[in-house]
């Protein structure tokens, strides 16, 4: 900083953005820009800072609002076969672990290792569970995905108190079309920072007329406005379009998620394992296929190519965060252990995490771990939905070690912290009927099961309670939504049979 | 080895031949332990964005208030 005053500004400006101090680097350019406003490469560089400042990496984001899911006219077939979409919840016939034991998504999805920002919720079946669904802090969507887009883009305006720094709608997009280096930084500062992807566009479709169609850079640019405004098959012309002329990993893993968003996961596939012909090895590609046999429900596949992005970085950490989930829900939970404390070697270092090492502490039988994992866990945690979590998790080990007094407390520990805690009502019914508080069990049950109509335990508690009580209706109407969520259950087709067999004697 | 078989020999009970299985009495199920997903790089990033320009808005709100 003793040096600052002396050194060129420029220089000092460009030394800033390459150590990504962005908002220094700004704030230098602005003081350039108001002794000299045609100062194009001040004005570039702040455009550029500006742009690494909200820069999100675009392959990964992908949030559907409510609207792009029920409004959805891409997908080829309305009831696809089995095992070529990712919209129906496939079932169990790969050999992965059952919704008994693994907790599913509101999708009818096993939950995942990881959280990226597509896997945040899942895609609700219906328009019914879409708006049914509670808007809790996980499960709220915005109505359309390019809400969450402008409001990001409105706040970054916000700092600014003398308004936007490039006006957009003055700007002469031609001229800058035919600066072919000042177009690319430009046109990732209207993509990017001002999210305005109909100028972002006409930017891009300038500057590629301008390069005659042959930089592959402009292609894959219009291809991502495409894909942004929800014009997919326009999108992957784009995109096949650049793979002609300049095959790079990244317009592979572009089109891919065009196929995901058309619902074709097998055409993807295959993009993806063509794309590992050309870079074989490519830990995105890999990652790729792992995470659509995922959601897929095909669990022993998606494991095989998570180990193969391990052999080649072993440093991933979405890789051994699913493998050592797959373990812990295939009952080894000594395995899951090795992995989340590999994870812990490596610096992660997060309440998820912690939890974690908690539950596989304890099903391992490492008890003298488990509590401190989970006191070092709840210190961490950061909003009030994982406290909740890790009192739910505290009380399993509560169950598991006979203290049921401290159950209960865990339990309403976690609902005090989220009220939205579907599975903390329904394990808390279950205590509450073990002391033989029918009616309180049952107004515990029905919160959950309105809450998360999805997991099939709350019905099937309903029904049972039901019917050890002689209420045979209710007690029917609850089976029926169970066996509906879990259709392999053995109680409550047991269940149903018995009643089925009551109702036929009356 | 016939010596050996010879040794030991088979007892039957004489009462409740055949209960072999015990009748299931259903039980209530728990919701299973949550592991919970790491979250990636991307995905706090959003999110660490997202709280600041709502952070941001509230402020000037306040401001706007006070003024």
């Amino acid at each position: 900083a003793a040096m600052g005053p002396d050194m060129e500004p420029l220089l000092l400006a460009w030394s800033y953005f390459r150590r990504r101090k962005f908002q220094l680097c700004a704030d230098l350019c602005t003081q350039m820009l108001e002794k000299s406003p045609y100062d194009q490469a001040a004005w570039i560089l702040k455009a550029r800072a500006l742009t690494e400042m909200v820069y999100i990496d675009e392959i990964d984001v992908d949030q559907e609002g409510i609207a792009e899911m029920i409004l959805d006219e891409n997908a080829i077939a309305q009831v696809p076969r089995p095992g070529t979409s990712l919209k129906l919840p496939v079932t169990n016939q790969t050999g992965g672990p059952s919704q008994a034991i693994r907790p599913i998504t509101q999708a009818g999805r096993p939950i995942t290792g990881f959280l990226r920002p597509s896997t945040q919720s899942g895609r609700p079946g219906t328009m019914e569970q879409a708006i049914r669904t509670p808007r809790t802090a996980y499960t709220a969507r915005p109505i359309t995905s390019s809400g969450r887009f402008v409001r990001m883009g409105t706040a970054s305006m916000l700092t600014s108190p003398d308004g936007p720094f490039i006006n957009l709608s003055r700007l002469n997009l031609t001229k800058y079309s035919q600066k072919p280096k000042l177009a690319k930084a430009l046109f990732e500062y209207i993509f990017h920072h001002e999210n305005d992807i109909k100028t972002a566009l006409d930017l891009a479709a300038l500057s590629t007329e301008h390069s005659q169609y042959k930089d592959w850079w402009w292609k894959v640019q219009i291809g991502k406005c495409y894909y942004r405004l929800g014009m997919y098959r326009e999108a992957e012309k784009q995109f096949k379009s650049a793979l002609k002329q300049q095959e790079m990993v990244d317009t592979f893993l572009y089109l891919a998620k065009v196929y995901i968003s058309l619902d074709q996961p097998v055409t993807a596939l295959t993009l993806y394992k063509q794309g590992l012909d050309k870079f074989p090895g490519e830990v995105t590609l890999l990652c790729g296929i792992a995470r659509i046999y995922e959601e897929m429900n095909n669990i022993p596949s998606a494991t095989e190519y998570y180990k193969e992005v391990l052999k080649q970085d072993n440093t991933h950490v979405e890789a051994i965060a699913c493998i050592g989930s797959n373990h812990f829900y295939s009952d080894q939970p000594e395995v899951a252990l090795r992995f989340y404390r590999r994870l812990l070697q490596m610096g992660v270092y997060n309440c998820q995490l912690f939890n974690n090492l908690g539950l596989c502490c304890f099903y391992a039988q490492q008890y003298d771990m488990t509590l401190t994992s989970f006191e070092r866990a709840l210190s961490l945690a950061e909003n009030e939905e994982e406290t909740a979590d890790v009192w739910y998790n505290l009380g399993h080990v509560a169950v598991g070690i006979g203290d049921t007094n401290l159950a209960h407390q865990c339990f309403r520990l976690a609902l005090v912290n989220n009220n939205h805690h579907a599975e903390a009502y329904n394990n808390l019914a279950v205590l509450e009927m073990r002391k033989g508080h029918v009616e309180q069990a049952r107004a515990l049950l029905q919160t959950a099961s309105s809450l998360a109509p999805h997991m099939y335990e709350p019905h099937f508690n309903f029904a049972t309670v039901s019917d050890k009580i002689g209420d045979l209706q209710r007690s029917y109407v609850a089976a029926q939504k169970s066996e509906a969520a879990f259709p392999d259950h053995v109680d409550t087709q047991h269940l149903i049979k018995q009643l089925k067999q009551h109702f036929a004697m009356l | 080895m016939a010596e050996m078989k010879s040794m030991f020999r088979e007892v039957l009970p004489k009462q409740d031949i055949g209960q072999l299985s015990v009748e299931d009495v259903t039980t209530m199920v728990l919701c299973k332990p949550k592991l919970l997903p790491l979250k990636s790089l991307t995905l706090e990033k959003l999110e660490k964005m997202q709280q600041a320009a709502q952070d941001t808005i509230r402020q000037q709100e306040m401001a706007e208030k006070e003024q």
